[in-house]
């Protein structure tokens, strides 16, 4: 089987995987971790491509949730010091990539006349 | 803090009247901005030059010398109004598909093909049609091809799939179409080689390689680049054909 | 706020913010796709299906650009506030505009040939190790993966759920998806059009998010939140009484590396968490509106002497005990559990003795 072959392997056991979790969730957990979510339907569908996407992420808040390891403090604590950081490095990664990209387009004149090298016998 | 005198805006209540006009400014300047983005980026698009499907003319029906390598041709013996006898054209299947298989029966021998012509300039290749009717046996002698060496050349231009460069897409060149191009040549579709300049008035080459093969994986990983090769040119009953030497290509 | 979650909650502001949207996009794809082919006039056109992946490709780019431009204008500009408020839905369109881009791609370029689709556009180019040529497909689905994230996971269930932080570490793929974006656009399209607009088109667009950004960080640097200094045991000098006007906030960096939001209401200072329970947003550049704090992006809303959302909402945001030693206001440093009731301090000095 190719690389590619099993990476899209991998793809659709990690979507089917996350319709089960989907399932699961959706109707066990949802309403567990999240009081607002008690006897709301409507919306839950909507969650499904989310959780088919990040359900390893799903699963372990489910878990930190329902084990009352949830730090209340931790909710508003914002990253905020990473979009400095982020767009500092950002500053100088997109030009480089850009210019790198400009820099490695061919022009047509580097186009050359035909050469014969040899004659036909 | 945020400033007294600044309007505050809560989404969910009427937005405060000093910001409207801001607020309609901005949303009028986006109105505006997205198309004029568009404007910049769809009239820079690139003429993707002469190339077609002849839907114009029909499905054609023709005759001719099939010759298997270095890929499928047809030497055409008895053409239409759009292909006249004499002519060889290229051969590829629907989809991104050679047809190797399909007339591996024929190798110098005669056939009626059935199909859509694509051209771009002199280059000509036959979408052979699905089904029996794509591909019959024809009566009567097959006539031998003539070839007619023209040397060894190193040529400056581009490796393409002969039948998105002859405008199954267009554009059907370049970066932008380099894995369709790839995936093309894959299926084992005619590769053609446009050269910088005509040599005896030809600038599209069918490409092979020495041993009749279809060309690999080191070949295909230069398609869409300006690229230099050697290579035998000759023409083979007047299809110009560059046998080319892997070794040489490199990138410009 | 929601009590119960619906899905998507919908008001005026919000039909006008998705009406102005909707006529951009439909603006750009309509000339893009009808009036460009005449100006171009070429005597065999484009292909349609290769017209209309550029048009919806190029589409989700200057989207992306635009919304990554709103979050550094609002913050040197409270002004373009509202423009934040509804950028959600802003960029799921930005999502599906661009998943339609790669499905026109996929069913084209990676389509009619005896490999499988997905298989096709993972083994088809392969030059990983050059830049001309390189596979900028793979960095386009990257991306595509990012906004296909951040779209699905917008719904504010998955706010409450991951927690604002986590789904802001999450959303921060935006960033990285942009320089994708930047890569699958100059590796790809940019590689074969040689037209000076088209580069300038997208090098301004990458520029200006570019400049908008570091702009925002060099007025948080000059003008940010001002760090708290400590006091005594637990306590910690947050700002002057006479800083805090009447139905605003004053923010302050504790040494925890939080941000308490000092208000005043009704002439008593009260202390609360800055971030917001919703999108952690700062509450401290909110105000007052009819007695309860008032978040400057989404309008949630909360009791300044308890953090508690007014009845039949359910969000809390921690409180901090206060004092006031002579025009000092003292914070303590920890923070009482969200919801938790302080009694507000009067701002007056004589009022010192008795806390």
């Amino acid at each position: 089987m190719s690389f590619a072959a099993t990476l899209v392997l991998m793809a659709e056991i990690w979507v089917w995987i996350g319709l089960a979790i989907s399932a699961l969730f959706l109707t066990i957990g949802i309403g567990r971790v999240d009081e607002d979510a008690r006897g709301a339907y409507v919306f839950r569908p909507l969650l499904v491509p989310g959780i088919i996407l990040i359900w390893p992420l799903v699963l372990w808040r489910w878990w930190i949730i329902e084990t009352g390891r949830d730090d209340w403090a931790k909710r508003h604590q914002p990253p905020r010091a990473f979009h400095a950081q982020a767009w500092m490095v950002l500053a100088v990664v997109i030009p480089l990539i850009f210019l790198a990209a400009l820099a490695a387009r061919q022009s047509t004149e580097l186009l050359t006349p035909p050469v014969l090298l040899e004659a036909p016998q | 803090m945020s400033d007294k005198e600044d309007p505050f805006f809560v989404g969910y209540l009427p937005a405060p009247k000093s910001l409207r006009w801001f607020l309609a400014g901005v949303s009028l300047l986006l109105i505006l901005a997205f198309p004029l983005f568009s404007w910049a980026v769809s009239v820079t698009q690139e003429d993707p030059g002469p190339s077609g499907y002849r839907f114009d003319f029909g499905r054609q029906t023709l005759t001719g010398t099939i010759t298997l390598a270095p890929y499928p041709t047809l030497h055409v013996t008895e053409g239409s109004e759009l292909v006249a006898a004499g002519e060889t054209i290229l051969l590829a299947g629907v989809g991104k598909f050679g047809v190797a298989n399909r007339v591996s029966d024929f190798d110098g021998a005669l056939a009626t093909l059935q199909g859509i012509i694509l051209d771009r300039g002199d280059l000509r290749m036959l979408q052979v049609a699905g089904g029996r009717r794509g591909v019959m046996a024809a009566e009567g002698e097959a006539p031998t091809l003539d070839i007619e060496p023209l040397g060894r050349w190193r040529l400056s231009g581009e490796i393409c799939d002969g039948k998105c460069l002859a405008g199954a897409m267009r554009p059907g060149t370049g970066i932008g179409h380099r894995a369709c191009a790839q995936l093309c040549l894959v299926g084992e579709v005619p590769p053609v080689f446009v050269a910088s300049e005509p040599i005896n008035g030809h600038e599209f080459f069918l490409i092979g390689t020495a041993d009749g093969a279809p060309i690999g994986r080191d070949l295909i990983d230069f398609v869409g680049l300006y690229v230099e090769a050697e290579g035998e040119i000759s023409l083979r009953g007047g299809m110009p054909v560059l046998i080319i030497d892997p070794e040489t290509v490199e990138s410009l | 706020m929601s009590v119960k979650y619906i899905p998507v909650q919908w008001n005026p502001n919000k039909y006008v913010y998705d009406a102005v949207m909707l006529a951009a996009v439909a603006a750009f794809l309509w000339f893009f796709m009808f009036v460009s082919p005449d100006l171009l006039a070429h005597d065999r056109p484009i292909t349609g299906q290769i017209r209309t992946a550029r048009a919806f490709g190029a589409c989700a780019f200057f989207m992306l650009t635009v919304i990554l431009c709103i979050g550094p204008l609002a913050r040197l500009d409270a002004r373009f506030l509202p423009l934040l408020y509804n950028r959600r839905h802003f960029g799921v369109m930005a999502f599906f505009i661009a998943l339609t881009h790669a499905y026109a791609i996929l069913g084209w370029y990676f389509s009619f040939t005896p490999i499988e689709t997905y298989e096709a556009l993972l083994s088809t180019n392969t030059s990983f190790d050059r830049v001309r040529g390189f596979p900028f497909e793979i960095l386009g689905l990257f991306a595509l993966l990012c906004l296909g994230v951040l779209a699905l996971t917008s719904h504010d269930f998955w706010m409450k759920f991951l927690t604002p932080p986590i789904w802001k570490a999450l959303h921060f793929l935006i960033y990285a998806a942009y320089a994708a974006v930047i890569g699958h656009v100059a590796l790809g399209v940019l590689q074969d059009g040689h037209a000076t607009g088209l580069t300038v088109a997208f090098g301004l667009s990458g520029a200006l998010v570019i400049a908008l950004h570091l702009a925002a960080v060099m007025k948080d640097r000059r003008a940010g939140d001002p760090a708290a200094s400590i006091a005594q045991d637990g306590w910690e000098v947050a700002c002057h009484a006479d800083q805090v006007e009447e139905g605003f906030g004053k923010v302050a960096v504790l040494s925890t590396g939080e941000r308490v939001a000092v208000f005043r209401q009704e002439g008593k200072l009260s202390a609360i968490s800055n971030a917001c329970s919703h999108q952690n947003g700062p509450l401290g550049e909110g105000r007052i509106i009819d007695c309860l704090v008032t978040c400057p992006w989404h309008g949630f809303q909360y009791n300044v002497t308890n953090g508690r959302s007014p009845e039949p909402f359910t969000e809390t945001v921690p409180t901090y005990d206060l004092r006031i030693d002579g025009a000092k206001v003292l914070i303590r440093s920890e923070p009482n559990p969200p919801g938790t009731y302080v009694e507000p301090v009067a701002a007056t000095p004589a009022n010192k003795d008795t806390v």
